[in-house]
């Protein structure tokens, strides 16, 4: 009994490790002192008004300087990259994990393993193998580079969640498609199409996520005049530790959660 | 045309244009690399294509040329990046376990839950997840307020810029890769074996060490790997909270790209550290491969 107290406490304690921080981020993105950030000192939003170019009560120094700017350039060039990298891994990974899961061919297993290399492959090594790779080709680094650089390890990621969603579809109503006399691209799309729409979905999701907050590998490929939100950040606290990443921080969770609740919905949906 | 050639055809389609992207943009940049570690770094910061060995060698001990000199530093930089990355997978199993333990016994309902709870996480930025530590572990930070408000310590303490805020950091990071993993094998436990081992007369220790522990044995080693894997070539944690004290193999890897300029240095380095996780995924492969067996 005491044995499974002090489990219970340690438990409870062990989501106030992994949620403390995060909320401790979140309360002191409201906090109006501009000397101290660590002192409590009211509420207020200015902050968030200095983000998005409003007047503010606060002074040059307790800010970045030009930093609102350069802060949606990298929103704007983390959207624009998380899009075409997510719609791309996508295509990529769902076309892969249909052959291996659906047509019978000797690679098939090959392929299975194959794709859990990208995952694996720590990110800096493959961040430095991309940037000699594109230096070597003569490819000028750009948004084009990281969303190719993305691309490589996100489509396993895709694939991995189409392939799951897979192996739970009944292949027999396919079957069934094909001898009641529909096309082979009939049957795709109005059977096997939607039988897998959660999990491509759900992989577009959770590319379009680790899109967004990738840092090592953008950071390699990114060039000049490509920042991105994560590597935008990065540098704001190379800069110093001012309450303004405080609220920048607290608008990304809130985009994060939004996205891991909609990727949630459809998770459930799967299950049902 | 025939079915058998039809369902060729749109095999091909469907593999075609992935595998050749995988190949090109993947497998290239690596084998590239490989080549890389194995040139002559050029005066200014270029690279010469002349073979060279020398970029191991200034690693691991037979390089002793004017340029290429060796330098029992790096050797000892990736040892430090072994041993941090082992602390960080020993610090993980000693905060995920229980709680997996403790999850696995919740009603199904508040199980499904939690477990999202555990993984929400991940979804959060890395990089203000890390900032999240630096609020709390830096000298006005609030862990150092505590301690002074509780007047455990007089002035505040360096946590910041340490290995042991690296470490913290990795942990805190990682989290979801060590809990998955060990979740699922406790999850498979049979209670009727603990049951019957305690009814036995075994200690509850001896109950742990016998019966729990060998069963979860595949979480562990699984959850170790995934673990260990992003740790032992992280450059993030360390720049964030280890400042330019603690230095791994990472960031040593990264001053080869954009400071030192040099290339294959650079490259000979990195292929250390794929060579070190390769061997890690093997060993992981032969051992549950040898364990399906028995």
């Amino acid at each position: 009994m005491i044995l499974r107290r002090l489990l219970s406490l340690y438990g409870l304690l062990f989501f106030v490790f992994v949620y403390a921080p995060i909320l401790l981020v979140v309360i002191y993105s409201f906090n109006a002192n501009t000397l101290n950030m660590m002192i409590w000192d009211g509420f207020t939003l200015d902050w968030y008004r200095q983000l998005f170019g409003m007047e503010t009560s606060l002074t040059q120094s307790a800010t970045f300087v030009d930093s609102t700017d350069q802060l949606w350039g990298a929103v704007r060039t983390s959207l624009i990259v998380a899009l075409s990298t997510s719609v791309f891994s996508t295509v990529c990974g769902t076309a892969l994990a249909l052959a291996v899961a659906r047509y019978r061919f000797r690679l098939a297993r090959f392929y299975r393993t194959l794709m859990m290399l990208p995952m694996i492959m720590p990110d800096i090594v493959l961040g430095i193998a991309l940037l000699i790779f594109f230096i070597t080709i003569g490819m000028n680094l750009s948004m084009m580079t990281i969303i190719i650089g993305q691309s490589t390890f996100l489509i396993s990621y895709v694939f991995v969640t189409v392939s799951a969603r897979l192996a739970e579809v009944d292949t027999s109503v396919e079957e069934a498609s094909a001898d009641l006399g529909a096309t082979p691209a009939q049957t795709f799309r109005k059977v096997t199409l939607p039988g897998i729409a959660p999990g491509i979905l759900g992989g577009w999701l959770l590319a379009f996520i680790i899109s967004m907050d990738d840092l090592v590998i953008t950071y390699f490929i990114a060039g000049t005049g490509n920042t991105t939100l994560p590597i935008h950040i990065w540098g704001l606290l190379r800069r110093g530790i001012k309450p303004e990443i405080n609220a920048i921080a607290t608008l990304m969770l809130l985009f994060t959660l939004v996205i891991a609740a909609a990727g949630l919905y459809f998770r459930s949906r799967r299950q049902k | 045309m025939t079915l058998a050639r039809r369902k060729l055809l749109q095999l091909v389609g469907l593999l075609g244009a992935p595998t050749v992207f995988l190949l090109v943009f993947f497998f290239g940049p690596l084998l590239i690399m490989l080549v890389y570690s194995f040139l002559t770094p050029g005066l200014y910061g270029g690279v010469d294509w002349i073979f060279s060995h020398l970029n191991y060698g200034r690693i691991l001990g037979w390089a002793d040329t004017r340029y290429e000199k060796f330098d029992p530093v790096f050797i000892a930089i990736f040892l430090r990046s072994l041993r941090l990355a082992a602390l960080t997978v020993l610090a993980s199993l000693l905060v995920c376990y229980p709680a997996a333990f403790w999850i696995s016994r919740m009603r199904p309902g508040m199980r499904d839950f939690a477990i999202f709870l555990v993984t929400l996480p991940f979804f959060v930025s890395l990089i203000v997840r890390l900032f999240a530590w630096v609020l709390i572990l830096r000298p006005t930070g609030f862990l150092n307020q505590g301690l002074m408000g509780l007047g455990l310590t007089g002035a505040p303490i360096e946590f910041l810029y340490t290995d042991f805020a690296v470490i913290l950091g990795m942990t805190y990071v990682f989290i979801p890769f060590m809990f998955l993993p060990l979740y699922g094998s406790i999850e498979k436990l049979d209670m009727a074996q603990i049951e019957a081992s305690s009814d036995l007369g075994a200690t509850r220790f001896q109950t742990f060490r016998k019966v729990i522990l060998p069963a979860t044995l595949p979480g562990i080693v699984g959850g170790s790997v995934i673990t260990f894997i992003p740790a032992l070539g992280n450059f993030i944690v360390p720049s964030v909270l280890g400042g330019a004290k603690v230095l791994m193999i990472g960031n040593l890897i990264e001053q080869q790209f954009l400071s030192a300029r040099n290339w294959p240095f650079g490259s000979a380095l990195a292929m250390l550290v794929m060579s070190a996780v390769l061997i890690l995924l093997i060993a992981q492969f032969r051992l549950s491969k040898k364990e399906a067996q028995a």
